[in-house]
């Protein structure tokens, strides 16, 4: 089995990072994975995104022209990628940035107030990891369990006062309802 | 950033593994410029050196950075720089230098677009560069691409020790993908024996006659024994150490060559096309010098065609026509430059050219 995610939001809301903690939590269950960003002349503001390819076998391709589950943090990165995605792939959209459209019907949609409920634990720069607490509920590829230890490998020791809330943020997106927001 | 570890599994980029795998071969100066998309192996070093009380020194130039590896490992040492594409081209004055000098420099080259500034993107837009070389006079660097991120590892160990086996510059030919990507490595004690270069490093005279290092013969006849000598030793590296990875070419029809991050895609492309009933195969120089030419030569006397598959205008593709010579058609299938050509993309041009 392949699959593959794109993470993608504006430079400075921690795309990147939480594609590494996904990445992280895939090579922890013993897949293979590919963790591959978009660089160019990205600054705070523009645009910015990830792909993570995990697989059973050898990962067949980096840069993949679809995408199984797609993390769209903002909309310019909904508007972007939507086409992208898969017949029967996935949609996870922080609805604070993103309006509720859903141009698509061969897909599932999860529209899920990222930020807010970020900002309601009591800080917004903890979008990203509420964002992989829901794609792990919404893909049942990846534990909430894996994904606390990878959050351990990648926040360095200089910050591991932010353990204990990254991890709370993880559990507040991996117990948010989906239900009522499924196609 | 990573730290220097062994025998654990860690996620990292290509550019941290290069610099990481570099230190653990025994690498005590590094020396460079910083250029994307490579600049994060500058950055390690920075930190690390330091640390092992090893020698970092961010140079003011890529042409000072090259010229400081020629005089740090003229004392023996094992001294690398690394850079991009034009940067690199800034290099060759030094790198000739170091063939004729006989010195074991290591490059780390991750490539990005050309020609000129070009841009940041991936290419191997430099296989030219690396295994024709834009210095001076009848020389060759050994040239090793990786394809993973561990890969960065086994053969930034490889270049170090090919480096000083043979005494000659050594490259690891990377590309903005490789050196951006994460993917999990691990790291290990460095696999290969030290080579002693106590009868000619510049280790200090005392106790013995004094040696010079130098690239210099006034008379013709000299310049014509050096020379000869020289290349008795592309031969022995010819005959040793040309690496390649073969899958299915048994009963091949055609064969899919690729070197480097895009060989990736294409393996996939190989099975794609096994599925669809199209015998075909897939051969990956791991050593772009020495080139597998033996290797495709008898290839093309079964196959019925060869494709190579390039992130550049078709630089490989000379290589492999001059192995088959004229016994199969070769066709190219290329990018100029960017993320490599998809599998699917690749599947259908190649059903177009059969």
């Amino acid at each position: 089995m392949e699959k593959n995610f794109i993470i993608a939001g504006f430079g400075g809301q921690g795309v990147l990072l939480a594609g590494e903690v996904l990445a992280n939590a895939f090579m922890l269950a013993n897949k293979n994975v590919t963790w591959y960003p978009s660089y160019g002349a990205e600054m705070r503001g523009g645009t910015v995104n990830c792909e993570i390819v995990m697989s059973d076998e050898e990962v067949s391709e980096v840069n993949k022209s679809d995408v199984d589950f797609l993390v769209a943090l903002n909309q310019a990165s909904f508007d972007k990628f939507l086409a992208k995605i898969k017949q029967g792939g996935w949609m996870i959209a922080n609805s604070t940035l993103v309006k509720e459209i859903k141009t698509r019907t061969d897909i599932n949609y999860i529209f899920a107030p990222i930020t807010k409920l970020a900002s309601d634990l009591g800080n917004g720069k903890m979008t990203n990891i509420l964002a992989l607490g829901i794609l792990a509920k919404a893909s049942k590829l990846v534990s909430i369990e894996t994904l606390n230890q990878a959050l351990d490998n990648v926040i360095p020791p200089h910050r591991k006062n932010l353990l204990p809330l990254n991890i709370k943020a993880l559990k507040i997106g991996y117990e948010y309802d989906l239900l009522p927001m499924n196609a | 950033m990573v730290e220097c570890l062994t025998n654990k599994k860690v996620l990292t980029k290509g550019n941290y593994a290069i610099a990481n795998a570099a230190i653990l071969a025994g690498c005590q100066c590094y020396f460079g410029y910083p250029i994307t998309p490579q600049s994060e192996i500058g950055e390690f070093m920075s930190g690390k050196m330091q640390e092992l009380k090893r020698a970092y020194v961010s140079a003011e130039s890529e042409l000072a950075a090259i010229n400081m590896v020629i005089g740090a490992v003229s004392t023996g040492v094992k001294a690398m720089t690394s850079s991009s594409s034009c940067a690199v081209s800034l290099m060759q004055e030094g790198l000739s230098y170091a063939t004729s000098d006989e010195l074991p420099v290591v490059l780390v080259s991750v490539m990005r677009g050309g020609p000129g500034l070009g841009n940041i993107y991936p290419s191997q837009g430099d296989y030219f560069q690396a295994t024709k070389g834009g210095g001076n006079g009848d020389y060759k660097l050994i040239v090793l691409a990786p394809a993973t991120v561990q890969e960065c590892v086994d053969l930034t160990y490889k270049a170090f020790y090919l480096a000083q086996k043979y005494r000659n510059p050594t490259v690891l030919l990377a590309d903005g993908l490789l050196g951006q990507m994460m993917e999990p490595v691990e790291f290990y004690d460095y696999p290969y024996p030290e080579i002693d270069n106590s009868n000619w490093a510049l280790s200090g005279a005392k106790g013995r006659d004094g040696r010079i290092i130098r690239s210099y013969a006034p008379l013709a006849d000299n310049q014509c024994v050096f020379l000869e000598k020289l290349y008795k030793k592309y031969k022995t590296i010819e005959e040793n150490e040309t690496e390649w990875e073969e899958i299915n070419t048994e009963d091949a029809e055609i064969i899919l060559i690729s070197f480097g991050s895009t060989s990736r895609n294409v393996k996939t492309a190989m099975k794609t096309l096994r599925q669809k009933g199209i015998k075909a195969g897939f051969l990956r120089p791991i050593t772009l010098y020495p080139f597998p030419s033996k290797r495709i030569a008898e290839l093309s006397k079964t196959a019925k065609k060869i494709f190579t598959i390039e992130v550049n205008m078709g630089q490989m593709i000379n290589d492999v026509k001059l192995a088959v010579n004229g016994e199969c058609p070769v066709d190219l299938i290329n990018k100029g430059v960017g993320a490599p050509p998809s599998a699917k993309e690749i599947v259908t041009r190649i059903e177009e050219l059969l």
